[in-house]
């Protein structure tokens, strides 16, 4: 099949560039990723692996001494375990959104990024699952959340929005796998027809006799579809269910209904941030400056703005509710965060969430590789500190003054929140090598149509 | 391998993998096969003895379970406590079970130890009290606490046997101004009690009797039925004092005075009084003399000695004027300044003068702690033992060598290689360490004594458990080694029977059972003043009276709620329990007035450097305002050098600084030095705080009213729904409105538990907390885990100061509210907040995984989280109340209403067939508190108490506007602005 350019719309710079590409130079740069590693990836590989044995070892010594090993107390109960869940949960939100919502919507720059970010997803949500577990004070009984029927008729309390989030994470954790591989199998394929010894026998068993045969094409573009179509209510449920878990409760600065919106937002800004952060350097390792190009990472950077002034809007709606309810308790807690022992978080977290991104406002600053790279890294750490200004904060100073006080993480807490970005670094370095990263279908697809499947 | 083999080992290996992985140790259960008489298996004997904390001598009942004291409560029939325990009556459990205490006689062997066995240490006792009475007489020396009459005359007489001069009794407060200033002005050496409840008007000059002065349970109790709401008015209490104490915090005005300056209100007031006419019944002689010597005292004279405001005087001036009964209370047991005698003379003379009867004065019930002797007379027994060539020297159950300032050189005269010193002691404390031989006895809970805290009320000790050592009684020890007595035949109960019989207060044998049983004898001796004019040289003192400090910097050393004298510093739930008034746990801070801090430019939490002329000590500072700024107080208590894990190295000893110098009027310590210089160290120190903040921030929390606005107040007519105007809603179906509830009301069947809180009856001594720590197995975090902030504390005694005037403080005791809305309820996953039948919040302890989502949604902050399992070093274990599940870590837990109280009144009223009766069901907190803050019942009943206090107009609910129906209703503190 020859390539055929015909530019549809003439300033779309994305597909002008794409008129280099064939498919063999598509199949050809994805499947140069696959290659044998060389010694210095195992090298990073092992050194991940020892950063996980840290963070599980200090794991191991929560459960055996007590969560007192981690620097929670009364009245702050809820320390950077949970931030760190609803942190990776954000992440996780980007994936999908681009994958599934951007699908839908056609944007076509979507195609190149989408895999690694659905991956990204699928790795975020893993790891945003283990948190609530290392959270619990006795995890050897976390089974009594699950509806097990037995003798003494005992329930899980489906009022509880812990409940909620179990549904919601498992639901949110199924869907995206299944939506990340039925989006992998033609790929799956391509590298099977490829690849030669072990490695065929393992691709022809998880690419499931694709053969690439037209029906098989008519029911994946239709199955790709629904995913989507199913997939896009999860990204704004599963971050509000989260939001829940504050917006339900009664505290200060927690009970509020702005809260879903709001943690969506965030977390499609942090997802995002963190979608740039891994394209980056993966585009520069695997030579894919011709499928990302820098056209794909200025719309995310574009995206980057909308979603950072949803979240600067929703700050700035917190602080007025709490003025306009005149609730003593709420006026107290929004004029304690950006003025009291947690305010240099609180103001981290406006400016490199808010303030910062605004920069790609300057087309110099979004086309410019280190200013995308670096600006991305401090949306990160600023979403990172937006749960810990939520989390800690109100609780720290909520209804009875007599029993404020406040926390700081400890060693341990640090340990397994290396362990976690261990996991999640050593997962999305062990997924670039083994399968492929961009997908090649899709990247065929936009070649021709400039869209995504299914037209 | 094949497929079965490798399935069994499979199954094998797993399921023992299983089995093996628990976090339960393992236990062991025995069953006696032939249980003593008494003991039923579940069911509690309760033994009446006396608490020995401190000479105050409340009676107690001693809770045994299956062979173990478990509980300490007050005995309701006793007279001077009424049922009621201080914080360190209820922690007097922890001494039995103390990890640390010694459990054989050990002689020192050079450098070392060497363990004896008791008959060893007898024989040893034997042969060096026959040594030394062969030499000569007064060759033995004997120093003991206050102990009963028997006890003391059996020590007299073994000391005659052996030759010598009986033995001296040693308090660490033992009131010598007080002692000396009744016998100026009444002619009699002896602390007299107060009939405080009976006065209208109130004035203490530092009297602290809410915490060590006397006999504090008895004294609250009494202060707060005079202080009561009576027909919405309330009596007055007046406090003058250069530091607060939490008696000044509980005062209606505390006036803050230059260190010294209460002499002169008092004669100020004096001087008011004579020429109010007052005073006719006095001598004329008395009076001339009298006169003459207040006639300088003018009130702007006042006010500049004195320090006080003007106003505040004329106040004081008016109310005792218009008052019929006041009674005018002089120095605390801290004693610290040098016009303590002429305070406490002029208080006397006061009272004679504005009450010509005194009977507000009860001179035949007297404070035991009379026995004691004075400071001077102390250091001079020890000054002696050199030059005496004194042989053996016999300590029992005191500590000098920690009480008395390092200048005393207590240490050296101990360690004086010709005197043998035996203490007799469970602890190796300060005096212990030094002496040669440390001879353990029974604790009071373990053995026969007697101990009236108040003459003419007989107060008996029983061993209220079995022994879990083999120390014997002291009683014992000295019949055997004095007597040689054969205690098979003949003990110190024996000794005691004969000294109750010969005393009259028994008959017989059926009489004395039933003193045992019931604690006592309890016939207080009807007052009986004594008939003496007043000597024309009463106020003779009180034309020499030092000036007050009014520009020196102070420092002085403050007896203790918790510690009293120091003793109570190694029971882990005193040092835990942080102190009423600055909230802070396991430390001594320096307590500074904000001025102060200021101009030496230290913040709080720096680390100071106080250096006296005597010693020098680095305290963390902490900024507290009721205190005159030239003062700064550390409480007496902490920092043993040697006194079990609990008490070594924690915390400050102020008494370093102090003088060794006692007060030559009195011959009392001087617990006030001067001049002190204080230097900022540059470090500062993590204070182990339990409050967050010291003011309510304007929130609806802990509430008062004046008592005109209870008077005419009309109920609030219009409710919203915001913080303070949200209606009063009861826990109850009738609470339920279906404009604000979402879900349906409970439906209680028959009981809703519900508790009131008094907030007009706290004085915020934190007894409460020790009940609590004691009844439901409270783990002990220690100072580390204070400072992170994960205290234990069920019941916490919340202390607000107003932010307007720092110096007046409200106490709420804030514990689980039991909400009929509870926001932990519906957060919970796995429904282990559980609401019962009853309306309580039960937490199941089995059930909770530890998402701690109930404590974060919780807007009192009452739930507690068990970061790592509790520690009770062997035998501590032994008090755990066997009824009351002991938690692991990783789990919620919090006030329970005492749950286990409850159903153990449900059993019982079911094999009687009938309701719970009102006030059948006591909780630890309310069972104790000497005040009587807490009511607790059944809301659903509305003939119960509580139901029928909650119709009081001061109720209110703490953060009711969110709905959460709290099942514990307060009652608003009533002030009146003075």
């Amino acid at each position: 099949m020859e390539t055929i350019y015909k530019p549809q719309r003439p300033a779309d710079k994305l597909k002008i560039k794409m008129h280099e590409l064939t498919f063999a130079k598509i199949d050809q740069t994805v499947l140069d990723t696959l290659k044998p590693p060389s010694r210095n990836y195992w090298l990073i590989i092992a050194i991940l692996f020892l950063g996980i044995l840290f963070g599980a070892a200090c794991w191991g010594y929560q459960i055996f001494k007590g969560v007192g090993v981690a620097g929670m107390n009364n009245p702050v109960a809820w320390g950077t375990y949970l931030i760190n869940f609803v942190f990776w949960v954000g992440i996780a939100h980007s994936g999908t959104l681009i994958s599934a919502i951007l699908h839908l919507l056609r944007a076509g720059w979507r195609n190149p990024i989408a895999r690694a970010a659905e991956t990204m997803t699928v790795f975020a949500v893993c790891i945003a699952g283990l948190f609530p577990f290392i959270h619990l004070g006795r995890v050897w009984l976390v089974f009594y959340m699950l509806p097990i029927p037995n003798q003494r008729n005992l329930w899980p309390n489906f009022q509880s929005p812990l409940m909620f989030d179990v549904v919601a994470i498992s639901t949110y954790l199924t869907v995206s796998v299944l939506f990340w591989y039925t989006g992998m199998l033609p790929d799956l394929a391509v590298v099977r027809d490829r690849a030669t010894g072990i490695r065929k026998k393992i691709f022809t068993v998880i690419s499931l006799g694709w053969t690439g045969a037209h029906e098989q094409w008519r029911h994946y573009t239709r199955g790709y579809l629904f995913f989507a179509a199913l997939a896009t209510p999860l990204v704004i449920s599963v971050h509000s269910v989260v939001s829940w878990d504050f917006a339900l409760g009664v505290v200060p600065g927690w009970h509020t209904t702005i809260f879903a919106p709001y943690f969506v937002a965030g977390a499609i800004h942090s997802g995002l941030a963190m979608v740039l952060t891994l394209m980056i350097p993966l585009r520069k390792l695997f030579h894919y400056e011709k499928i990302i190009t820098i056209a794909v990472l200025e719309s995310v950077a574009k995206t980057i703005i909308f979603t950072g002034l949803i979240v600067g809007f929703a700050y700035g709606t917190e602080f007025f509710m709490a003025w306009y309810s005149q609730n003593p308790l709420e006026m107290a807690i929004f004029q304690y965060r950006p003025t009291g022992d947690y305010a240099l978080g609180f103001w981290i977290m406006v400016i490199c969430n808010t303030m910062i991104p605004l920069l790609y406002f300057f087309k110099r600053i979004r086309t410019s590789i280190p200013w995308l790279f670096g600006i991305a890294i401090f949306v990160n750490v600023g979403m990172w500190y937006e749960r810990f200004v939520i989390i800690i904060s109100s609780v720290s100073r909520d209804f009875i003054p007599h029993a404020w006080g406040l926390y700081s993480p400890t060693f341990i807490e640090f340990g397994i929140m290396l362990g976690a970005f261990c996991i999640f670094f050593f997962l999305f370095l062990l997924f670039v090598k083994h399968l492929p990263s961009v997908s090649m279908t899709e990247m065929k697809e936009a070649l021709d149509q400039g869209a995504s499947h299914g037209n | 391998m094949d497929r079965r083999t490798f399935l069994k080992i499979a199954g094998t290996g797993s399921l023992s993998i299983a089995a093996g992985c628990t976090s339960e140790a393992e236990k062991t259960l025995f069953s006696l096969v032939q249980a003593p008489d008494d003991m039923v298996t579940g069911k509690a004997a309760w033994y009446a003895s006396t608490c020995r904390e401190c000479p105050a001598g409340c009676g107690i009942l001693a809770k045994n379970r299956e062979g173990r004291i478990i509980k300490i409560e007050g005995n309701p029939l006793h007279p001077i406590n009424k049922g009621k325990l201080c914080i360190r009556g209820q922690s007097a459990l922890q001494r039995i079970y103390h990890p640390d205490r010694i459990k054989t006689p050990l002689l020192k062997d050079k450098d070392s130890w060497r363990p004896l066995s008791f008959s060893k240490a007898i024989q040893l006792l034997k042969e060096k009290t026959l040594a030394a009475s062969k030499k000569g007489p007064n060759r033995i020396r004997m120093l003991t606490e206050v102990v009963g009459e028997s006890l003391l005359s059996l020590f007299s007489k073994s000391l005659h046997k052996w030759q010598s001069a009986g033995p001296l009794v040693f308090e660490p407060y033992a009131y010598e101004s007080l002692k000396r200033a009744n016998k100026e002005v009444f002619g009699l050496e002896g602390l007299v009690s107060y009939n405080m409840e009976d006065a209208d008007l109130l004035i203490s000059c530092g009297a602290d009797f809410l915490e060590t002065w006397l006999s504090p349970v008895e004294y609250a109790r009494k202060f707060k039925v005079m202080h009561a709401l009576k027909s919405g008015q309330k009596n007055l209490f007046f406090h003058v004092s250069p530091y607060q104490s939490l008696t000044g915090a509980n005062a209606d005005l505390w006036m803050s005075c230059h260190p010294g300056g209460e002499t002169a209100i008092v004669l100020g007031l004096i001087k008011e009084a004579l020429r109010d006419g007052k005073g006719q019944h006095l001598p004329e002689s008395v009076r001339l003399s009298l006169a003459r010597a207040v006639a300088a005292y003018t009130s702007t004279r006042i006010a500049g000695l004195s320090g006080i405001r003007t106003e505040h005087y004329k106040t004081l001036v008016y109310r005792l004027m218009d008052s019929r009964k006041p009674l005018i209370l002089g120095s605390g047991s801290g004693s610290a300044d040098a016009n303590a005698l002429q305070t406490n003379i002029a208080a006397n003379l006061l009272n004679l003068i504005l009450d010509p009867d005194l009977t507000l004065l009860d001179f035949a019930n007297r404070h035991r702690v009379e026995t004691a002797a004075s400071r001077s007379q102390v250091l001079n027994f020890f000054q002696a033992l050199e030059k005496d060539s004194v042989d053996l020297l016999l300590i029992n159950n005191s500590n000098p060598v920690f009480a008395f300032p390092p200048e005393n050189r207590l240490k050296d005269a101990l360690q004086n290689g010709s005197v043998f010193v035996v203490s007799f002691s469970n602890f190796m404390d300060e005096t212990s360490r030094l002496a040669d031989l440390i001879f353990p006895m029974g604790l009071p809970l373990e053995t026969w004594d007697e101990y009236e805290g108040k003459s003419g009320i007989g107060s008996t000790l029983q061993p209220a458990m079995g022994r879990l050592n083999e120390t014997p009684n002291i009683g014992d020890v000295f019949l055997e080694s004095a007597f040689e007595i054969d205690l098979s035949e003949n003990n110190f109960k024996t000794y005691l029977f004969a000294h109750f019989m010969r005393k009259g207060i028994i008959g017989d044998e059926k009489g004395w059972v039933q003193t045992v049983r019931q604690g006592g004898t309890f016939s207080p001796t009807a007052s009986d003043r004594p008939d003496r004019s007043v000597p024309d040289s009463a106020a003779d003192l009180l034309h020499s009276i030092s000036k007050p400090l009014d520009k020196e910097l102070v420092f002085t050393a403050a007896p203790s709620i918790r510690f009293f004298d120091g003793r109570g510093a190694n029971l882990p739930w005193l040092c835990e329990i942080p102190d009423p008034l600055t909230k802070i746990a396991w430390q001594t801070p320096l307590l500074m007035h904000p001025k102060t801090l200021a101009s030496h430019k230290l913040n709080h939490g720096d680390v100071a450097n106080i250096r006296s002329k005597w010693g020098s000590v680095e305290a963390p500072v902490y900024e507290y305002e009721g205190l005159h700024p030239n003062v700064m107080v550390m409480s007496i208590g902490q920092g043993h050098g040697s006194y079990g894990r609990y008490a070594e190295n924690v915390g400050l000893n102020p008494v370093q600084l102090l003088s060794p110098k006692p007060e030559p009027l009195s011959g009392g310590p001087r617990f006030a030095v001067h001049p002190v210089s204080i230097h900022n160290t540059g470090l500062s120190m993590a204070m182990a705080h339990t409050d967050g903040s010291r003011i309510q921030h304007g929130r609806k929390i802990a509430l008062s009213v004046s008592p005109d606005a209870l008077k005419h107040g009309k109920p609030h007519k219009k409710h919203g729904l915001t913080m303070h105007d949200f209606p009063f809603t009861l826990p109850l179906p009738e609470g339920y409105d279906p404009k604000r509830d979402f879900y349906p009301p409970h439906d209680h069947d028959t009981y809703r538990w519900g508790m009131v809180v008094d907030l007009d009856k706290c004085i915020g001594c934190a007894a409460c907390t020790a009940a609590c720590y004691a009844e439901n197995n409270l783990g002990v975090v220690g100072l580390k885990q204070m400072i992170e902030g994960r205290e234990m504390a069920w019941l916490r005694v919340e202390r607000y100061h107003d932010p307007v005037r720092m110096e007046k403080i409200m106490f709420l005791p804030m514990l689980c509210q039991h909400c009929d809305n509870a926001p932990c309820e519906s957060v919970c996953p796995v429904y282990a907040p559980h609401h019962s039948k009853e309306g309580l919040n039960n937490q199941i302890y089995n059930r909770c995984i530890g998402t701690r989502f109930c404590s974060q949604n919780c807007p009192y902050k009452v739930r507690r989280f068990n970061w790592f399992d509790s520690q009770w070093p062997a035998p501590l274990h032994l008090q755990l109340n066997p009824d009351v599940t002991v938690r692991s870590k990783g789990v919620m837990e919090k006030c329970s209403f005492c749950v286990q109280r409850i159903k153990q009144a449900h059993g019982i009223a079911k094999n009687e067939k009938r309701m719970i009766l009102d006030g059948e069901v006591v909780p630890a907190c309310v069972q104790t508190c000497p005040t009587g803050v807490f009511t607790f019942g059944n809301l659903m009943d509305k003939t119960s108490r509580a139901r029928q206090m909650v119709e009081d107009p001061r109720r209110y609910q703490v953060m009711g506007y969110l709905n959460t129906k709290p099942a514990v209703i307060y009652l608003k503190k009533v002030v009146q602005d003075i």
